[in-house]
């Protein structure tokens, strides 16, 4: 198949793209300091050291530093940035220490990460469950009523800033206690403003209450055994806890409900405008000409072509939603990569950073190639 | 006159009649036709010719009730396609409120509107079909050439496809042996192979059709015969269950007989003929019952599991598309049928068009200029595909070009349009040695011949000015500004399309007085 060969083409194109990403993680490394980076180099760094111990350490670790004029400095970037890729593709990303947790950095974000991906996925889902048949409703009806008020509803998506709207979401709807879908901490303290609707918790993501512990052997001491893919929705399910599941369904409410509006709001607009733009075109008369009804013309000849812009503004959008919807998870404490890259920038985790830039470039990079990869199954016209 | 008008639908397979069209714009009301009547006999093909902008392609939508709305409404006028009015339902279609020409209201009655598309999609592709000037544009880029003509297939012909599947799947010993014996005694090769054709069609197994005849030639044995057919036909047997075959018959069965309930009342309805309607009325009342009680499942299966209920159909309408595409003359149609339409040449999809257009042998084939976005040798063989198509078919086909040689190629009659109206009306001969109107004589002098170069005068002619701005037309002839003999009466007054001779009518004062009345109502 020709297609394999596409998929293997743009996947090989990644590779001198990865080491761009290096020298540009590698220039953010050198620009953060040899201090900061001590701070991470181990578990437990030795911090009230004299500096030649620590350049020592330092320099034990793949980092030439030395110590000039009293203070901790970079020597020799060359070597450094070989020793730093190496480390970098074994899995070596250093260590977070204190705030916000003590752990290596890779754990880290493998107990993040999942987290952001049940928000990303889930309001994509969502967004694409509403807005396909939205769109296609109102791109079949230009400067109709329903065009004009789909229009302001993608508008206000826009405009809407997702702080706010998620404060808003609280404010109506937000409950911080076991009056909701169960939340484990004690009290009933609704603070939404609508009776009986006010039932959403919007503190976390619902592991909260499980343990206080530290992350490291969170979801085996939850459950009683190593879950695989850390994402709370789908590990409760496959324990088989269903009063788990409710709960972290309960808290994804108001983040995916969020995070969706804004999502919504760009993919409608490409939507409607593919729609109005395709039904211009001449092999639609040529449907109805066939005496394909107007529903199928819609359906089969229209949208199939008005999908294909909308694929490339999808990708844009989830791999945006994957670095971190960092205001969302803020404003719920929704601990995802977001809320980790802003703990990590105010708690000058120098590993912490390196590792969030290094994975966003990633994940640009992959969802670039799944977009390709679609719209090349999409649009037979592409060559591959 | 009545009775005239019944009888010239009697033998047409398509007529317009009176037919107006306007487009609304911000500048103004663009008056495209005006009270433009000509009709199509049976087997017949007529052609439209006019300049660029004279109406020709809003005609041809037109009739297929086509034209895109917004802007444009066919707001008067009837068009018979096998003596049934598509526009029955027009006056109750839509108000239109005309403040300003450049402010007009037009309210839909969406009802009517959503019965009125279900209608027109269930005619057309099945009773006329239409090929389109631009093959590139015209076929959808994201399907294969296949599933397009697939489509039409399984969009008009259903009830005949589970009809033959379901012989197919019933076929016993017994039958085959007298199929055998049938086939056995034709006279001589030629017959049986068509017969085969047929046979195989009917039975739902096209492609045993070649199969069949290496067997007839190579054996006369009829035992022989008999055993290699019966073994080639349960090789084709999917064992599909009757039950569900038959079900599917009958559920579209009763979807195409409401359609044609439905056409009724519309008719009905037009002529209030209360009592007719309320019978159709609940006639269809008790198919939509019917559908909505006995055939629930089956429709709701058809709704989620298309692709597999479909598959015994599908499968059918791949065999008939390469057989199209082979008649459309096709290189390597197994190939062509998983192509999509940017991988083939524009000639090839203008075959895969035409194609698509016969899936379900139409009566009437409009073809809006179909040859002009190709090159010659191609134009020449598409020109020679329709006619064919024409004999075999007796179908009817609704020319439309600005190609005086094209139209002398392949039309028997010929309609003259400017700024939309008609202006002459004659036989292809009568048009090119005898044209009348001096507009028609225009175009005829504007044709690039080769000996006119060793005349004396070496100069093509050409008609002066350009086609009028139809927001604001000319009064009275649409013609006069442009016209050598313009009298006075030609800018106050109509001229009316008049038979002067026979077969041949002309809208000039040069030939006749009568005025054409212009019926000024409260819509323009």
């Amino acid at each position: 198949m020709e297609l394999k060969y596409f998929i293997l083409r743009r996947s090989l194109v990644i590779i001198p793209t990865l080491m761009g990403l290096t020298v540009i993680t590698f220039i953010l490394l050198w620009g953060l300091g040899p201090e900061l980076i001590y701070r991470g180099i181990n578990s437990s760094p030795k911090v009230n050291i004299p500096l030649s111990q620590q350049a020592l350490i330092l320099s034990q670790n793949g980092f030439s530093a030395a110590v000039v004029n009293g203070k901790l400095v970079f020597t020799n970037p060359i070597g450094m940035y070989f020793n730093f890729v190496s480390d970098l593709f074994r899995g070596n990303w250093g260590y977070i220490i204190g705030q916000p947790l003590t752990a290596p950095t890779l754990q880290a974000i493998e107990f993040y990460f999942p987290n952001t991906i049940q928000l990303a996925v889930g309001a994509t889902v969502m967004a694409l469950l509403i807005a396909m048949p939205l769109g296609t409703y109102i791109g079949a009806r230009p400067n109709s009523a329903s065009d004009q008020v789909g229009r302001i509803f993608s508008l206000s998506g826009y405009a809407l800033p997702a702080f706010w709207l998620g404060l808003v979401l609280i404010v109506l709807f937000g409950n911080n206690g076991t009056a909701g879908f169960g939340n484990g901490t004690s009290g009933n303290t609704p603070v939404g403003i609508i009776p009986y609707l006010n039932i959403f918790p919007y503190f976390g993501n619902g592991t909260e209450f499980l343990s206080t512990t530290a992350p490291k052997g969170f979801f085996s001491s939850t459950f009683g055994q190593t879950l695989p893919t850390h994402i709370f929705l789908i590990d409760s399910l496959i324990a088989g806890k269903l009063n788990y599941f409710v709960i972290a369904l309960a808290h994804m409410v108001l983040p995916v409900a969020t995070v969706t509006y804004g999502v919504l709001a760009g993919i409608l607009r490409f939507i409607r405008a593919g729609m109005v733009d395709a039904s211009g075109q001449e092999f639609v008369k040529t449907a109805r000409a066939k005496g394909v009804p107007e529903g199928q013309v819609i359906k089969k000849h229209i949208r199939k072509n008005a999908l294909l812009p909308t694929v490339t503004v999808l990708g844009l959008l989830i791999s945006g939603l994957l670095g971190g919807v960092v205001t969302v998870e803020i404003v719920f404490n929704y601990k995802g990569i977001g809320w980790l890259a802003v703990q990590a920038a105010l708690n000058y985790q120098a590993w912490g950073i390196l590792a969030i830039t290094f994975l966003f470039g990633i994940i640009l990079m992959v969802t670039n190639l799944i977009v390709d990869v679609v719209y090349a199954f999409m649009d037979p016209r592409i060559r591959y | 006159m009545e009775q005239n008008v019944m009888l010239n639908q009697e033998e047409s397979q398509l007529s317009v009649e009176g037919l107006k069209v306007r487009f609304f714009t911000s500048k103004g009301i663009v008056k495209a036709i005006d009270n433009l009547s000509f009709s199509i006999r049976k087997g017949e093909s007529y052609g439209l010719v006019g300049e660029s902008g004279s109406g020709k392609s809003v005609t041809a939508t037109s009739v297929m009730d086509l034209i895109p709305d917004p802007p444009g409404r066919i707001i008067r006028g009837k068009i018979f396609i096998n003596g049934y009015n598509i526009l029955n339902d027009l006056d109750r279609l839509v108000t239109i409120r005309i403040r300003k020409p450049t402010d007009v209201r037009i309210k839909r009655r969406k009802r009517l509107m959503k019965r009125h598309n279900y209608i027109m999609s269930g005619i057309r592709g099945d009773r006329v079909a239409m090929i389109f000037q631009e093959p590139f544009l015209s076929l959808n880029p994201v399907m294969t050439i296949g599933d397009q003509i697939r489509e039409a297939i399984l969009l008009h012909s259903r009830v005949e496809i589970a009809n033959s599947i379901i012989k197919r799947e019933t076929l016993n010993e017994d039958d085959v042996s007298k199929i055998a014996d049938t086939l056995m005694a034709q006279p001589d090769n030629f017959t049986r192979k068509k017969l085969i054709v047929r046979v195989c069609s009917q039975y739902a197994i096209p492609e045993l059709a070649k199969l069949f005849i290496d067997l007839f030639e190579n054996s006369t044995d009829k035992e022989f015969i008999t055993k290699e057919l019966l073994s080639l036909v349960n090789t084709k047997k999917t064992g599909l269950s009757l039950e569900e075959l038959e079900e599917a018959r009958n559920y579209f069965l009763l979807m195409d007989r409401k359609h044609d309930l439905s056409l009724r009342l519309l008719e009905a309805e037009k002529q209030e003929n209360e009592k007719l309607a309320e019978k159709l009325h609940l006639q269809i009342r008790a198919i939509n019952q019917q559908l909505r009680s006995d055939y629930l499942v089956y429709s709701l299966k058809r709704r989620f599991l298309r692709r597999f209920i479909d598959k015994p159909f599908v499968e059918y309408a791949t065999g008939r598309t390469l057989e199209l595409l082979m008649q459309v003359n096709i290189a390597g149609p197994e190939r062509v049928i998983d192509a999509y339409p940017h991988e083939l040449s524009g000639g090839m999809l203008q075959r895969c068009m035409i194609a698509m257009a016969f899936s379900s042998n139409p009566q009437i084939l409009i073809a809006d200029e179909p040859t002009t976005a190709l090159d010659v040798t191609t134009q020449a063989q598409i020109l020679d595909l329709m006619r064919e198509v024409n004999k075999t078919y007796n179908t009817s086909i609704f020319f439309i070009t600005h190609d005086l040689a094209v139209i002398a190629e392949m039309c028997d009659r010929v309609g003259v349009i400017y700024g939309g109206n008609l202006v002459e009306e004659a036989s292809v001969k009568e048009i090119f040695y005898n044209a009348k109107h001096p507009y028609t004589t225009g175009l005829m002098n504007a044709i690039p011949k080769a000996e006119r170069r060793y005349e004396k005068t070496a100069r093509l002619e050409s008609i002066p000015g350009s086609v009028p701005n139809l927001i604001d037309p000319p009064t009275g002839c649409r013609f006069h500004p442009r016209c050598k003999f313009r009298m006075d009466v030609c800018s106050e007054k109509k001229p009316k399309l008049v038979e002067i001779e026979k077969e041949h009518k002309v809208a000039c004062f040069l030939y006749s007085d009568e005025v054409e009345n212009e019926i000024e109502e409260e819509v323009p």
